[in-house]
C-alpha cells in the first residue's frame, strides 16, 4: 500500500516539469502591469513560436532568495527583472551575463544615458537593461494650500528645503481645537531610509562613498551631514514633521496623506501615485512637487532592469524577448502601468508622459536632475544599506544620538563591512 | 450546604471570566482577520473597530478564487500535507512498536535522535539539505518536499506513537501471537485499529506541521507555481501587502479553515484523555 | 537462547522494520545536519568555493558585537515567550480540567492560533498593529489612552513587547494542549485525600498538582524553549528584524548572513555555536529536573 502512495505522488511530481520554454520572471504586482505583461507575452508567442516565452510571477518579498538559490544550481530563469542596485552585487559574483556585445545602437542611443550609467560597471559591462527609472519628487495637498494661500512649487521655481520647511512650520494645524496638532506640515517614510538619503543626499553635495587608496570607504562629512541635519530640524527642533515618519515607509506614509494628516509628502517616489488615483477618496485634490533644491538638484538614479543570468542557456533568444519588450511603445505600456518613468527618451513624447496630469510633467522632467551616485560598483553595498545605514539611521531618528555621533558610527561600521568584501577578493 | 453552592458559583462565574478574558486574547485575531476580509481596502485602511462591516465586501474573496498562484499553491499544500502525514504514520507506526517491544542499543539510538533533531536550528541544514536534493535532481518537486516533511515530522510522530503503544497490554500482542500472526501483520492488523484514534490524533499533528511549515518549502521550492501556500502567502509581506491587505486577509482565512476543521475531529480525544500516552515518555 | 543472542536477534528484527525509513532520515536529516555542521568550519560564501579555515569563523564570532545582539535579543525573546505561555497555558489547563462548562466549545476556540501557519500570525499581528488602520491604535486612542497612534513595530521601545505578545500567543495552544494531557494524569484520588485533609485550592496546586506535573512541565518546557529560541517566522514578517536590531532573532540573524549577504560559512558557524548552547542549556535542565524527581 506505501507504493502506491508513492508511485502516486512521484506521477504527480513529475507531472511538473518545467518546459523548453524562455523563463521570464516578472515582479509586476499591479492588475494593470500584469495585464500588459501577459498581452506582450502573448503577442511574443504568436509571433515567435519556436521561441515561446514562459511568464513567471514572483515578487519584490521573495525574488532574492529565490534568485540566489536558482544561481547555485542550474536551475535559473533566463529573464528576470529586478532593481539596478542589487543586480551589480550579482554581477560582482559571476551570476550574470554581459549584455554589452548583444545591445544596437538604437537601443543604446535612445535610452537616457543616467539609466545606463545605473547598470554599467566600470569595466563597461552592462549587467541588465534598464526600463523604468525610479525618480524622486513630492506630493502636495491641493485643498490644504489653497485654504492657506501657498503658491505650489513648479519645474520652473522649485522649493528649496529651507522653503519646506518654512511652509511646513506654517502647515501644522491643530484642526479639533484639542491642543494637539492633527494636521501636519510634512510627512516622510523614513522606515528604511538608505536609499533615500543616499540618493538626496547628492543634491547637498554628500556622496558618502569614495576610494581611497584604490579601495572603497565610506567618510562622512558636513556635506554628507547636511540632508541628516535637516531631516532632523524638521523632526525635532521645527516639528514639522508627523512623528509617525520615522516608523513608516514611503508606502505606508500615503494613506495618512490620503486623509489629509499631512500637507505634504516629500522624498517619494513618483510610482507612489498610483495608490492615490486608485485608493484615494471621493474629492481628494492632489498635486506633484518637484524635486527639493540645494547645492543642486540633483538625486539619485535607481533603475529596474531586465537581466540574463549565465547560466541561462538561451541568452541569445532571451535577449531578442527583451528588444522587443523593450520598444518604445512597450516599454511606454510598462512604465504607464508603473506610474514610472520609461528609460527611452522616445517615449517621453507619448502620453501620458508628455501631459500634466496626475504630475507626469513634473516627473517627466525630473529626469534631467537624475544623476548615478558615486556608490555605484561598490561591493557590498547592498549588504551595507541593510546591515549599517538603515540600522544606524533609525536609531539616529529615535533620538538616540546626534548627527554627529551618526556619522562616527557610520564610518566604523561601514568600513567594517567594505573591508570584508574587499578582503574576500 | 448554603454556603457552599453559594460558593461554588461564585467561582464558577470566575473561572467562566477569566476564561473568556484569555480566549479574547487567542481568537480575537482571528475574528479580526475575519472582519478584515469582508471590508474594501477603502474602510480597512480608515482603521475602524466595527467588527461587523460596514458593507460586506466579497472581491477579496473573489479575487482569491481567480488568482491561480494562490490556488495552485493551496493545492499544492494539501498534497503534500496529505502525502507526508499518511507516509509518516505508516512508517512511524511499525517503528514505534518496534521501539517499545525490543529494547535495544538502536532503540536508545533513536530516542536520542529524536530529541536532538529538535535542538538543531534549521538554517543549519537549510543550504546543505538542498545541496543534497539537487543532487538527486528532487529539488523543486513536490515529492521531495514531501520527503523532507516526512524525514522531519518522524522525530515528533514517533514520539507521539511510541507513547501511546506503551499502554496498549502485552495480553492483546500475545493473543495475536497465538492465533499464528506475524509482528508487522499484528502492527497493521490489530494494533492500528485499536489505536485509531491516538494514530488519528498523531495523524494531524503531523498535517499541521506540513502545512503550516515555511522555511524549507521557502528554500527548497523556487518555481513559483510549486510552492506552499505559507510561502505564497509571505510573497505578499512586502510592499504589494499594505495595498492588499483585504486580499491577504482573506486568503490566510482560507489557509487556517483546514487545520481548524482536521482539529474538531480529535476534540474527542480530550475528554478521554487520549494525550495521556504520549506525554509519559 | 541466552540473553545476547536474543538481543542480538531483536535489533535485527528491529533493523529490518527500520531500514526503509533511515534511507531517507540518513539522507535528508543525518547527511545535511553533519555538512551543515562541517561548513561551520570553512569560508563558504555564496559565488565562490569552499575552502576549509578551522575555528577562523569562530574567532570571529566571538568579536562581532553584531552576532551576540542577536543572542541577547534570542535569550530575553526565548525566556519571556515561554514563560508567557507556560503562565497562560498553565491557566488555560486548569480551567479546562476542572470540568468548566462548554468545554467543547473552548476546547476548539484555544486551538485557533495554532491552526495558523506562523506566517499567517505575522501577518495578523502586523496588521493588529499597524499604526493607521490597525485595531488597537484604534481602540486605545477611542478610550483615550494614547493620544498620538504608537508605531509599536517600528518604535524603539514598544516592539520587543509587542513582538513578544505576538509570540507568546502562537504557542499558548499547543502547551495548554499538553499541559492539559499532563493534568488528566494525575489520579483524583490524590486530590480526593487532600480535600480530605482540608487542603484549599492554592496548596492543592503547589503541593500536589506542580510536583505531579513535573515531568509534563520539563518537557513542555524544554520543547517550547528550543522551539522559541529557533523561531523564525514570525518575527520575520513582524518586523524582519528591526527596527536598529532589536528583534533580531539568532534565526533570523543566520538567515540574513546566509541568505542576505551569502556568508554560508559563517552562518553556519552561527548555527554550530546555537546548537552547543542550546545543548548545554537542556542538559543542566534537565539534570536539574532529574535530580529533584529523584529526591520526591
Amino acid at each position: 500500500m506505501i507504493y502506491l502512495i508513492f508511485d502516486s505522488l512521484i506521477d504527480f511530481s513529475r507531472s511538473r516539469e518545467t518546459s523548453d520554454k524562455i523563463r521570464f520572471v516578472s515582479l509586476a504586482w499591479q492588475e494593470q502591469l500584469i495585464e500588459a505583461n501577459r498581452e506582450m507575452v502573448a503577442q511574443w508567442n504568436k509571433a515567435n513560436p519556436d521561441s515561446e516565452v514562459e511568464y513567471i510571477q514572483s515578487s519584490w518579498s521573495s525574488i532574492y532568495d529565490y534568485l540566489i538559490t536558482s544561481f547555485e544550481t542550474d536551475g535559473v530563469p533566463d529573464i528576470f527583472h529586478y532593481e539596478s542596485t542589487i543586480i551589480v552585487d550579482f554581477a560582482n559574483r559571476g551570476y550574470l551575463t554581459d549584455l554589452a556585445p548583444f545591445i544596437e545602437e538604437e537601443m543604446k542611443n535612445d535610452i537616457v544615458d543616467v539609466a545606463w550609467a545605473s547598470v554599467t560597471q566600470p569595466s563597461g559591462e552592462i549587467n541588465g537593461i534598464p526600463f523604468l527609472m525610479e525618480s524622486w519628487v513630492g506630493l502636495y495637498n491641493k485643498d490644504i494650500f489653497e485654504r492657506n494661500n501657498i503658491e505650489p512649487p513648479t519645474i520652473e521655481k522649485p522649493w528649496t528645503w529651507e522653503k519646506v520647511m518654512e511652509i511646513g512650520v506654517q502647515l501644522n494645524h491643530d484642526t479639533d481645537q484639542d491642543g494637539r496638532i492633527d494636521q501636519w506640515g510634512i510627512g516622510m517614510g523614513l522606515r528604511n531610509s538608505a536609499n533615500l538619503i543616499m540618493n538626496h543626499s547628492i543634491s547637498f553635495g554628500g556622496s558618502f562613498f569614495t576610494k581611497e587608496n584604490g579601495k572603497y570607504v565610506v567618510r562622512v562629512g558636513d556635506e554628507e551631514k547636511a540632508l541628516l541635519n535637516s531631516i532632523m530640524k524638521m523632526y525635532q527642533e521645527l516639528k514639522c514633521m508627523a512623528p509617525e515618519s520615522i516608523g513608516k515607509s514611503g508606502t505606508e506614509i500615503i494613506p495618512g496623506f490620503m486623509r489629509g494628516r499631512y500637507s505634504m509628502v516629500i522624498g517619494i517616489g513618483a510610482a507612489m501615485r498610483q495608490q492615490l488615483v486608485e485608493n484615494a477618496p471621493e474629492g481628494f485634490n492632489w498635486g506633484v512637487m518637484p524635486p527639493l533644491v540645494s547645492k543642486t538638484q540633483k538625486t539619485g538614479i535607481n533603475t529596474q532592469t531586465y537581466s540574463i543570468p549565465k547560466k541561462s542557456k538561451k541568452q541569445k533568444d532571451a535577449f531578442d524577448f527583451i528588444r522587443f519588450a523593450f520598444n518604445t511603445e512597450n516599454m511606454a505600456k510598462l512604465a504607464r502601468s508603473d506610474w514610472m518613468l520609461p528609460a527611452r527618451k522616445s517615449c517621453f513624447e507619448l502620453p501620458p508622459f508628455n501631459t500634466a496630469n496626475d504630475g507626469w510633467e513634473i516627473v517627466t522632467k525630473s529626469v534631467d536632475h537624475l544623476t548615478v551616485g558615486p556608490w555605484l560598483g561598490t561591493p557590498g553595498y547592498s549588504e551595507w544599506k541593510g546591515r549599517v545605514a538603515n540600522p544606524i539611521l533609525q536609531e539616529l531618528y529615535a533620538g538616540r544620538f546626534s548627527v554627529d555621533e551618526a556619522a562616527e558610527r557610520i564610518e566604523i561600521e561601514s568600513n567594517l563591512v567594505l573591508s570584508r568584501y574587499q578582503r574576500n577578493k | 450546604m448554603q454556603i457552599n453552592n453559594v460558593q461554588g458559583m461564585v467561582l464558577k462565574g470566575i473561572k467562566q471570566i477569566i476564561m473568556l478574558i484569555l480566549l479574547i486574547y487567542l481568537v480575537f485575531p482571528f475574528i479580526w482577520l475575519v472582519s478584515i476580509s469582508f471590508k474594501s481596502t477603502a474602510e480597512i485602511l480608515t482603521g475602524g473597530i466595527h467588527v461587523i462591516p460596514k458593507d460586506f465586501y466579497f472581491d477579496h474573496y473573489r479575487s482569491i478564487l481567480n488568482d491561480s498562484n494562490l490556488i495552485q499553491s493551496v493545492f499544492n499544500s494539501l498534497v503534500v500535507s496529505i502525502f507526508s502525514m499518511t507516509i509518516t504514520v505508516m512508517i512511524a507506526l511499525p517503528a514505534a512498536y518496534s521501539l517499545v517491544r525490543f529494547k535495544t542499543n538502536i532503540k536508545n539510538a533513536v530516542l536520542g535522535w529524536i530529541l536532538a533533531s529538535q535542538i538543531f536550528p534549521a538554517i543549519l541544514v537549510i543550504i546543505p539539505l538542498y545541496m543534497v536534493l539537487r543532487y538527486l535532481h528532487l529539488t523543486d518537486s513536490i515529492f521531495g518536499l514531501t520527503m523532507v516533511y516526512v524525514v522531519w515530522e518522524l522525530p515528533f510522530v514517533l514520539w507521539m506513537l511510541y507513547g501511546y503503544i506503551k499502554n496498549i497490554p502485552l495480553e492483546l500482542e500475545e493473543a495475536a501471537f497465538i492465533d499464528g500472526a506475524t509482528k508487522l501483520q499484528y502492527v497493521y492488523r490489530i494494533l492500528f485499529p485499536v489505536i485509531m484514534p491516538a494514530i488519528g490524533a498523531t495523524a494531524i499533528f503531523a498535517f499541521i506541521i506540513s502545512w503550516n511549515e515555511f522555511l524549507f518549502a521557502l528554500v527548497l521550492m523556487k518555481n513559483p507555481e510549486n510552492v506552499t501556500l505559507p510561502v505564497q502567502l509571505s510573497r505578499f509581506t512586502g510592499m504589494e501587502g499594505q495595498a492588499r491587505i483585504g486580499l491577504l486577509a482573506a486568503a490566510s482565512c482560507l489557509a487556517t479553515i483546514p487545520s481548524l476543521i482536521l482539529f474538531t475531529f480529535i476534540r474527542k480525544g480530550f475528554k478521554s484523555g487520549l494525550m495521556t500516552g504520549s506525554v509519559k515518555v | 537462547m541466552n540473553q545476547h543472542s536474543l538481543k542480538k536477534s531483536q535489533e535485527f528484527s528491529q533493523l529490518k522494520i527500520l531500514l526503509p525509513i533511515l534511507i531517507p532520515i540518513i539522507l535528508f536529516s543525518l547527511l545535511p545536519l553533519g555538512r551543515g555542521i562541517y561548513l561551520g568550519f570553512t569560508d563558504y560564501t555564496l559565488g565562490s568555493s569552499i575552502k576549509f579555515n578551522g575555528i577562523e569563523n569562530y574567532f570571529q564570532l566571538f568579536k562581532d558585537h553584531y552576532f551576540w545582539k542577536s543572542f541577547r535579543v534570542g535569550i530575553v525573546w526565548t525566556i519571556a515567550v515561554s514563560l508567557g505561555q507556560l503562565i497562560l497555558g498553565m491557566g488555560l489547563a486548569l480551567l479546562l480540567h476542572s470540568r468548566i462548562k462548554f468545554f467543547s466549545i473552548y476546547s476548539v476556540l484555544i486551538i485557533i492560533p495554532w491552526a495558523m501557519p506562523p506566517i499567517i500570525r505575522g501577518i495578523v499581528w502586523r496588521q493588529i498593529y499597524d499604526p493607521d488602520s490597525g485595531i488597537l491604535n484604534s481602540v486605545l486612542m477611542q478610550m483615550n489612552i494614547i493620544v498620538n497612534p504608537i508605531n509599536w513595530l517600528s518604535s524603539f521601545e514598544h516592539v520587543i513587547p509587542a513582538v513578544i505578545v505576538a509570540g507568546i500567543w502562537g504557542g499558548v495552544p499547543q502547551t495548554t494542549i499538553f499541559l492539559l494531557a499532563g493534568l488528566k494524569n494525575i489520579s483524583t484520588g490524590v486530590y480526593d485525600a487532600a480535600k480530605m485533609d482540608g487542603a484549599g485550592i492554592w496548596t492543592e496546586f503547589t503541593r500536589i498538582t506542580v510536583p505531579l506535573l513535573k515531568p509534563t512541565l520539563a518537557a513542555v518546557l524544554s520543547l517550547n524553549f528550543l522551539w522559541n529560541f529557533n523561531s523564525f517566522g514570525l518575527v520575520w514578517v513582524l518586523t524582519q528584524g528591526g527596527p536598529g536590531g532589536l528583534t533580531r532573532l539568532p534565526m533570523l540573524a543566520a538567515y540574513e548572513e546566509a541568505f542576505r549577504y551569502g556568508y554560508v560559512g559563517y552562518a553556519a558557524a552561527i548555527g554550530n555555536v546555537m546548537i552547543i548552547i542550546l545543548s548545554v542549556v537542556l542538559y543542566f535542565y534537565l539534570r536539574i529536573q532529574f535530580k529533584e524527581q529523584v529526591k520526591t
